[in-house]
């Protein structure tokens, strides 16, 4: 590309652009410099070795500037002119002969002037508010003309989108119990897809009707992985109190059954009551120090073993009529039978 | 520009550096007839380095000029000067893969390396040292 003369004065005159800084210089200057490097015959360098020859070009250049300048000015003179760029090669020792050969030697390349770079393109923001006669008479109405404009409307005006939640007890209750049919349900195949399958039929594709198999490829693999318990849908306690109704685990033995002194005496009913003193002590002993006020209305005795039994069962069997048979009593001592 | 003929060398006053490629004894040759004439002949010259650069760096020391012609032999001159080096660089480059001169056909690929460069720098009196690790 042909630098033309006027280019350079221009330059000279024309304000310094501020997106231009020492650096863009330096790179360019790199550029060059690479360049005469590929001119010599080197086909790749290290880059510690390119930025010192990059320091050495403008330390070189100056120099050499600083000189010139220095014999223009020893001879009273503003410009400079070629005598001058001589005589500062000459001291600083650069041999002059090989200048013109080196400057017309075949095969020379040439890099273009820096091009300032196209300005950043702003990416267009989408305005969806009112475009400038509303917004900015709003501005100019509010403070004046120094004010920036408002942004878009859509970045300050919210309006709520959601529905207001269901609170009424029926849909709650439905989308509760849905919920939960519907997460035992994909849990089941999920456990059915990953783990042992138990096939109903003889043929053993278990696709149409999985069922969880409780055989196990080794001993000591649990049934189910562990997070399953996390994910299982549970009834929440809400008091305490509740808990005495709430299914417990299985107690083998009656004397375990003293692990039920750890919950708090349940609000006893009022028309609670025992039939003798002595089963009636007895029975406090076994069980949770139930000690009814000895003011307690009269009840028949069968409310103790039935409350006993409640207590007694595993949380699973919930349904009555999973639950084991009792025989209905027929003698007044209760107590000591129902093991 | 007179000067000691029995030693070339001597710097007293101006005097042209004849030790690249010319005798010692001889009278140093000054070259200002053809830096003249090269003077004349960059009017449509396109050194290397863009003429922009150059004056940038030319500017910040001081120089200002508002011919294109002395920023290009300036330009130049530094162009010859990092060539020469470089040259230099690529001999010491060659000598060293000399030693195995049959693998890969003279190592077609040669690398600019700072031990290359050191050893050109200093052939010109410049040293350059580089710390062995970083602080």
């Amino acid at each position: 590309m042909i630098l033309s003369a006027s280019g350079i004065s221009n330059s000279s005159n024309s304000l310094p652009d501020p997106s231009v800084t020492e650096d863009s210089y330096r790179k360019c200057l790199k550029m060059g410099v690479a360049n005469i490097l590929s001119e010599v015959g080197f086909d790749s360098t290290t880059p510690l070795a390119l930025e010192t020859l990059c320091e050495l070009f403008q330390s070189f250049l100056g120099e050499l500037g600083r000189s010139s300048r220095a014999y223009t000015e020893l001879a009273c003179r503003a410009h400079p002119l070629h005598a001058d760029v001589l005589l500062a090669l000459i001291e600083m020792g650069v041999p002059t002969e090989g200048l013109s050969a080196y400057a017309f030697r075949p095969g020379r390349k040439s890099l273009a002037n820096p091009q300032p770079a196209p300005p950043i393109k702003q990416t267009s923001i989408l305005h969806t508010g009112d475009r400038p006669a509303s917004s900015r008479s709003k501005a100019r109405q509010a403070g004046g003309d120094f004010l920036p404009e408002l942004p878009d409307s859509h970045a300050f005006v919210r309006t709520p989108t959601h529905k207001q939640p269901v609170t009424d007890y029926v849909g709650v209750r439905e989308k509760a119990a849905s919920q939960k049919r519907d997460v035992e349900r994909a849990l089941t195949r999920f456990i059915a897809k990953t783990g042992q399958t138990h096939s109903l039929f003889s043929t053993n594709d278990t696709n149409l009707f999985p069922l969880i198999s409780p055989e196990r490829l080794m001993p000591d693999q649990p049934l189910l992985p562990a997070y399953i318990n996390a994910l299982l849908f549970k009834d929440q306690v809400f008091e305490e109190d509740e808990r005495e109704f709430q299914p417990k685990k299985k107690k083998e033995d009656d004397p375990l059954d003293d692990s039920d002194d750890d919950d708090p005496p349940p609000p006893v009913p009022t028309t609670e009551k025992m039939k003798s003193s002595d089963p009636i002590d007895s029975d406090s002993d076994e069980e949770v120090k139930v000690e009814p006020p000895p003011s307690a209305a009269v009840v028949p005795v069968q409310e103790s073993p039935v409350k006993r039994n409640r207590r007694e069962h595993d949380g699973v069997i919930e349904n009555p009529f999973l639950k084991p048979v009792r025989m209905p009593r027929t003698t007044a001592t209760p107590v000591k039978r129902a093991l | 520009m007179a000067s000691n003929s029995q030693n070339g060398r001597q710097t007293n006053g101006m005097m042209a550096n004849g030790g690249y490629g010319s005798d010692s004894t001889s009278l140093p040759s000054i070259a200002g007839p053809p830096v003249a004439d090269l003077v004349s002949q960059l009017e449509d010259y396109t050194p290397t380095i863009p003429d922009a650069v150059a004056q940038h760096f030319l500017s910040s020391s001081g120089f200002q000029t508002d011919d294109p012609r002395i920023v290009r032999i300036m330009s130049i001159a530094a162009q010859k000067f990092v060539a020469d080096i470089a040259n230099d660089a690529l001999q010491h480059c060659k000598m060293r893969g000399a030693g195995q001169t049959n693998k890969k056909n003279k190592d077609r690929k040669y690398v600019l390396t700072n031990d290359d460069l050191a050893q050109a720098m200093s052939d010109q009196g410049i040293t350059l040292k580089k710390p062995p690790y970083f602080m």
